[in-house]
């Protein structure tokens, strides 16, 4: 059974369809690449599996569960977790403070709770603490941890940008471009992170991307799009030996 | 534990005051101290959560005509008419801040003005319940058939609350709830994709501020002795705002300060109070514009000039 | 209920729809421009009468006054915006709100400073006995309202639509990069829609004035003009003027057949209903943004 089945999505906007009869499935475990030339159609996918855009038509099923439409904040409650290609950190607040908030939704205590403070406030708080702390050792952000979000290299953003998602516990992460920007050894580093989660946390991968060589060493299958269409999906050596693909990508780096 | 110091210290200090103040200045403190329980609701909402609203005044009026009402025609103790006072204001501010939830930036703006002038509006128009312009009188609180008739006690009875109102505002802001309203102020999407539900956290920040601001309306009644309708204006929410950030965006600490300096600020201009209005105009401006940051950014750039070398990281927002 | 009442009610309506439109057109300007609303513009309004009261009591008449305000008002709105609005453009939406209002703030209260709440009065060729047309009683100045409200809306579509630098006003409102690229000098153009807008509400400011006397007060209206504003969807320069047409009108029927509190709670009604179930107006795009 696939974790996140899709079937026959179409995304339009206005006149303009930028998605359209898409089937896609991914199963628990799985690390996915989805790749595409520039309009293809990823960032209306990654919009419209995440709720942030409600589809024309079509299904998306989560955990069997059907998403399509459904609240962006509901969606992520249901274990499904992403990170964005230009960071959209909380600038303003520490590293700390941006994956302790990741934990926001796996904290249970209410307004008043919160007002008085002690007792269950406070001790899910420290609980909270201590997970945060835990996750920035892992990630190699201890140092960084007092540091303004804002004032970090792009990189090392991004990987804050990851923390603060695992911290929300997803069973599903949808990475938007998570090596755009990054060195070559930047690079490196984020896709053996990326593996490690898939690999010792049982994370399911869905990594967008328009650079193939990244997902060469990272994906066990990916699909392919263009103009808003599924164009080919195999493994990523097939995809690179595949006519079509190479036509669609002509010029651009395979 | 220099924080603790600070205010261990102002604890004492006030607690002292009415042995050394006349009953004019312990008027004045208290106003501050009303002043600083509006600010630290209005710094949740806008300073936190970033929404902008300009009917705080409102929301003073509603909980201090509630609380009014509650003692002088329904015969209630203070202690229940102040939260009934913000309890109603709450309630208002959730019906405001739910439709409003999709609005923002200028759209918000409007609606919270929309707002402030249907309640004054109603105000003025139900003179059987409100006194309509002309006003209404207030009893001093009475609590347990104890009445706070003597100033020192009134005093204390506000310091008290003041206290309970501020420890309840640190809390929150630094509770799951406040770094949610940080999140929806700097990035609703991440929000969102963290599972906080953007929507409702502005519902709640609405609600909160509302109830803060109830609640030094309910107790400004209670220290007056009288409600005037024409203090819950547009003047009286952009006084407000300038409590914020002139204090410093996000900051409790801040917000007390902001509040306090420009409580005290008329009573220093004694002799050019006509100038009142254009001073605090000025001040709004010139905060805007050259400070930024406010009280609490000049300071934090303070601590970095002196320690001679540039800090390592800027203050985080929203730092108590 | 004659039909002569309805008429002239419609007349009342009309021109008191009129000034709101003027002012709800001052509003949409420098948004269209440079995305902010003047907060101010009803302490422009003020200005321009309390100008106009400075230079009738140095003697001279009504129809030289009006110019000369006209033109203090340009150079006022771009001082103004070239100090205050342009180093502050990039701050978030917050803070330009605030700096407008603050801004309208100090104006008041400077006024206030020295004339205090006194009402005054000046001298216009428009104000006089009403005009008889047949069954109706016309208030020659509605007429002079109507009819600049007209003139303003011919001379905008004008100049938006054939003047050169008009056309540039535009490009700058649909993409200001773009528009920089070609050569378009935006930041003039953002002093001119300023300028133009303190223009317009001083304008509204000058034809009050021998009407309804002169105090701060009067930027109040200020509400109407953005009520009107939002009805066109703030983005329209044709909605703001049916906008604060449609106000004036639905204002003094609600008045005439329900009573002045009704009246009163017609503005603020209509705006909170447009807010929450229509933000863009009855005549702006509808933008589904999910939150």
């Amino acid at each position: 059974m696939a974790l996140l089945e899709i079937n026959a999505l179409s995304v339009r906007f206005g006149g303009v369809a930028a998605v359209t009869d898409l089937s896609l499935a991914i199963s628990a475990g799985e690390i996915h690449g989805i790749i595409g030339p520039n309009g293809a159609g990823k960032t209306s996918l990654i919009n419209a599996i995440t709720g942030m855009v409600v589809p024309h038509s079509g299904s998306i099923r989560f955990s069997n569960k059907e998403i399509a439409g459904v609240a962006p904040h509901t969606i992520s409650s249901f274990g499904l977790g992403r990170t964005f290609q230009h960071v959209e950190l909380f600038a303003d607040r520490s590293v700390f403070d941006n994956v302790l908030t990741g934990f926001f939704r796996h904290q249970s205590y209410g307004l008043f709770a919160a007002a008085i403070r002690f007792g269950k406030a406070a001790k899910s708080e420290r609980r909270t603490q201590d997970l945060t702390r835990a996750l920035l050792d892992a990630f190699d952000l201890a140092p960084l941890a007092d540091t303004r979000a804002g004032l970090l290299p792009f990189g090392v953003q991004k990987r804050v940008d990851i923390a603060r998602a695992l911290a929300a516990e997803p069973k599903l992460l949808l990475l938007d471009e998570p090596v755009s920007g990054m060195s070559e050894a930047e690079a490196e580093t984020a896709v053996a992170t990326m593996r490690k989660l898939a690999r010792d946390h049982g994370i399911t991968l869905v990594v967008v991307e328009h650079n193939m060589r990244v997902l060469m060493n990272l994906a066990e299958r990916v699909t392919v799009l263009n103009q808003g269409r599924l164009l080919a999906s195999g493994t990523p050596a097939e995809m690179q030996a595949d006519a079509a693909v190479i036509e669609a990508y002509l010029g651009d780096a395979v | 534990m220099r924080t603790h110091i600070i205010i261990l210290s102002t604890l004492a200090l006030l607690a002292a005051l009415p042995l050394v103040a006349t009953s004019y200045y312990l008027y004045l403190v208290e106003l501050a101290m009303i002043n600083a329980i509006v600010a630290i609701g209005l710094n949740l909402l806008s300073g936190n959560c970033g929404q902008i609203s300009l009917c705080n005044a409102s929301f003073m009026g509603i909980g201090a005509y509630c609380t009014a009402l509650c003692t002088t025609r329904l015969g209630l103790p203070v202690l229940i008419a102040l939260p009934a006072g913000a309890m109603t204001s709450a309630l208002l501010g959730a019906a405001l801040g739910y439709p409003a939830r999709r609005l923002s930036g200028l759209y918000l703006a409007l609606t919270t003005l929309g707002f402030l002038e249907l309640v004054g509006v109603v105000i003025e128009e139900f003179p059987q319940i409100t006194g309509g312009i002309r006003g209404l009188k207030v009893p001093r609180p009475e609590m347990f058939g104890y009445s706070f008739q003597s100033n020192d006690s009134l005093y204390f009875f506000v310091l008290v609350l003041t206290m309970g109102a501020i420890t309840v505002g640190y809390n929150i802001q630094r509770s799951r709830y406040g770094r949610a309203f940080d999140a929806v102020r700097q990035s609703p999407f991440a929000a969102q994709a963290l599972g906080i539900p953007v929507a409702r956290i502005k519902v709640i920040a609405f609600s909160l501020n509302a109830a803060f601001a109830g609640f030094a309306g309910g107790l400004l009644a209670s220290v007056v002795g009288f409600i005037d309708p024409p203090e819950f204006g547009i003047l009286t929410s952009i006084q407000h705002i300038t409590f914020i950030v002139v204090g410093g965006l996000g900051s409790i600490a801040g917000s007390i300060a902001g509040a306090v300096l420009l409580t005290a600020l008329p009573e220093m201009l004694r002799g050019v109070q006509e100038y009142s209005e254009l001073i605090y105009g000025l001040i709004l401006l010139g905060t805007l514009l050259f400070l930024p940051q406010g009280l609490v950014g000049m300071a934090a750039k303070f601590e970095g000039l002196r320690s001679a070398k540039p800090p390592a990281k800027e203050p985080a927002y929203g730092a108590p | 209920m004659t039909s002569r009442i309805i008429l002239q009610l419609a007349l009342s309506g009309l021109s008191i729809g009129s000034i709101y439109a003027l002012v709800g057109l001052a509003l949409v300007l420098p948004f269209k421009a440079s995305g902010i609303v003047n907060f101010a513009q009803g302490e422009i309004v003020t200005f321009g009468a309390y100008l106009a009261l400075i230079l009738t009591s140095l003697g001279l008449p009504y129809l030289a006054v009006v110019p000369l305000v006209l033109i203090g008002a340009a150079a006022f709105g771009t001082v103004i915006e070239r100090l205050l609005i342009r180093p502050i453009v990039h701050q978030p939406e917050f803070t330009l709100v605030i700096v407008t209002f603050a801004i309208g703030f100090i104006i008041k209260s400077a006024i206030r400073l020295h004339w205090q709440d006194n009402t005054f009065s000046i001298e216009a060729p428009f104000v006089g006995p009403p005009l008889v047309l047949g069954e109706l009683r016309l208030n020659p100045a509605y007429l002079v309202y109507i009819a600049t409200t007209v003139l303003v809306v011919v001379a905008l579509l004008v100049f938006f639509g054939y003047s050169k630098f008009g056309k540039a006003m535009r490009a700058t409102a649909i993409d200001p990069i773009a528009a920089k690229l070609m050569g378009v000098r935006i930041g003039s153009v953002f002093s001119a829609a300023w300028a133009l807008s303190t223009m317009l509400g001083a304008s509204v400011g000058l034809l009050l004035a021998p009407v309804i006397g002169i105090n701060p007060e009067i930027g109040h209206l200020i509400l109407k003009g953005l009520v009107a504003a939002v009805i066109g969807g703030f983005t329209s320069l044709g909605g703001a003027l049916a906008g604060g047409l449609l106000l004036g009108l639905l204002e003094t029927y609600a008045g005439a057949f329900f009573g002045a509190t009704f009246k009163n709670l017609v503005p603020f009604g209509v705006l909170i209903l447009l807010l929450l179930l229509r933000p863009q107006g009855l005549a702006g795009a509808s933008s589904v943004r999910r939150v």
